[in-house]
């Protein structure tokens, strides 16, 4: 409300060039006008006939980053299997609907499920470096790919991706499992890098790690989003909101006969929607806690 | 589930009315010291105003607490935005009525012109009405009684001009005028509680749409 005597003065002149817009993530249009690296429609996943997720619809776009949030159960980690055809190595999985990366089916019979996780890397919840040297950690997939160039060089730009360079490079050739929790799961992002993807899925990255390397973790995320798209799965909500440019709420739906529980997805927006004015009643009360 | 967050969100909740009905004492005291230019009630309402301070400073306090240990969202966020804003207008009303009731004491040495006095006691009624429907309306989540406000704003923006106009007619006496000037702030003091009354409003609005926008834009 401004005074009522200033209501008699001329309307000022705005010059809007001179004054800067300031922005705090993207808002939804900005990221649907990124080009769709997956679409997702009509996903239904089952294990050996039950139901654990259906009716997904869903796009991820280029150089953002999506996060899958949502109570256990809700088949978010399901979800983001179905991304780089993980679901295929669980035996009676089966998954139906179509689900297009950059426009071509993930699913259909002539994809190359292996070439598809050297475009799609993932990095899970626990920290799993081999064990071998750290260098040979991030050479391992560039080796076995035949990869060619320096692999040094390869090496070197992965670590430094990862932020963890500065820490490891006068022991590349020590043990993997002498790094600490947090740097085991930069090795791992760097492992993942390495092979050059598109794409970087990322299950409960940082929920095995103290707050300090969750912070790393999270401020990497930020820098990757420049050279990937990246999608992860979290149970901590606040490090959505933190690092997510666009957020999906799954949850659990009960049927009322059999008591049958499968996921569903509720909400998708912008980060911003979700947490400050979420469209669903069921959002709400996931966010602020009152429910799950 | 949040039992314990619940409780201290009713508790600003709760802590912000208490401000607000404290406040009302203020305005109902600096109308009454107008009226009968009321030199020690005009002490009594500055004294006072560490009332309104005092409870203002604690749902600050509180909201900071609130902020940083259950980091709200979504609703929760809101209505601690809001309780903030809100708060501070309240808080803002108190310095007001401090402002009315040291004018009035300034000017009780003067002859007083009965026709200003009753256009300020009218403001200052309309002002204590339009404190007590921003109120009900944030407590019941009522955004029609919220937006009801600018109508009774206007109405106290058209008494403050006609003080204006009033005093205007003393230029040729000056002891009349110097008292003149003096309540053209007084009315000035009230014009400005029925605006935060109204901005009270538009946190109600913003509370329950999610979409902050002034009732009118003074700047067009």
């Amino acid at each position: 409300m401004v005074s009522e005597d200033m209501t008699q003065m001329e309307a000022p002149r705005i010059d809007s060039g001179r004054i800067a817009e300031v922005s705090h993530g993207l808002d939804r249009s900005e990221v649907e006008r990124r080009e769709k690296v997956f679409s997702v429609s009509g996903l239904e996943v089952s294990y050996h006939g039950n139901v654990a997720l259906d009716g997904v619809d869903l796009a991820v776009h280029k150089n953002t980053v999506t996060a899958f949030i949502g109570p256990s159960g809700c088949g978010k980690s399901t979800f983001i299997r179905c991304f780089n055809r993980m679901n295929d190595l669980v035996p009676g999985a089966k998954v139906s609907g179509t689900v297009l990366y950059h426009g071509e089916d993930l699913y259909a019979r002539d994809v190359d499920a292996v070439e598809i996780r050297r475009r799609i890397g993932m990095v899970f919840q626990k920290p799993n470096p081999f064990p071998k040297s750290i260098y040979d950690n991030i050479a391992f997939g560039p080796r076995v790919l035949g990869m060619k160039g320096s692999m040094d060089e390869r090496v070197e730009n992965a670590l430094r991706q990862a932020a963890l360079w500065d820490e490891v490079k006068d022991r590349l050739k020590e043990g993997a499992l002498g790094l600490s929790g947090g740097q085991q799961q930069r090795l791992c992002i760097a492992r993942a890098l390495a092979v050059n993807p598109d794409v970087i899925l990322m299950d409960e990255p940082a929920s095995a790690l103290d707050p300090i390397s969750t912070t790393r973790i999270e401020d990497l995320m930020h820098e990757l989003k420049r050279d990937y798209t990246i999608v992860i799965v979290t149970h901590n909500m606040q490090q959505a909101a933190r690092v997510a440019d666009m957020t999906a709420f799954f949850s659990v739906l009960v049927d009322e006969d059999g008591g049958r529980r499968h996921g569903i997805l509720v909400e998708y927006d912008s980060t911003r929607k979700i947490f400050t004015t979420p469209s669903d009643k069921r959002t709400e009360d996931y966010v602020t806690g009152r429910f799950g | 589930m949040r039992v314990e967050f619940q409780g201290e969100l009713d508790a600003l909740e709760a802590g912000f009315q208490d401000a607000g009905e404290i406040v009302l004492r203020s305005i109902r005291g600096v109308v009454d010291a107008l009226r009968t230019q009321d030199v020690e009630l005009c002490d009594e309402v500055i004294a006072f105003d560490d009332e309104v301070d005092e409870r203002y400073h604690a749902l600050e306090k509180q909201i900071e607490l609130v902020l940083a240990r259950q980091t709200p969202v979504a609703g929760d966020l809101r209505l601690v935005l809001a309780l903030l804003h809100s708060g501070l207008h309240v808080e803002r009303m108190g310095d007001q009525c401090v402002t009315i009731a040291k004018l009035t004491k300034l000017s009780s040495h003067l002859d007083t012109k009965q026709t200003v006095i009753e256009s300020l006691v009218d403001m200052g009624e309309r002002c204590e009405e339009m404190v007590k429907v921003s109120l009900d309306a944030f407590a019941q989540r009522d955004v029609e009684r919220a937006r009801g406000l600018h109508g009774l704003d206007e109405l106290v923006d058209r008494a403050n001009r006609q003080v204006f106009g009033e005093v205007l007619g003393y230029v040729n006496d000056p002891e009349a005028l110097e008292w003149g000037m003096r309540q053209i702030t007084v009315a000035r003091c009230f014009e400005r509680i029925g605006d935060n009354a109204v901005d009270i409003g538009e946190q109600t609005a913003f509370l329950v749409t999610g979409e902050f926008a002034e009732f009118t834009d003074a700047s067009h």
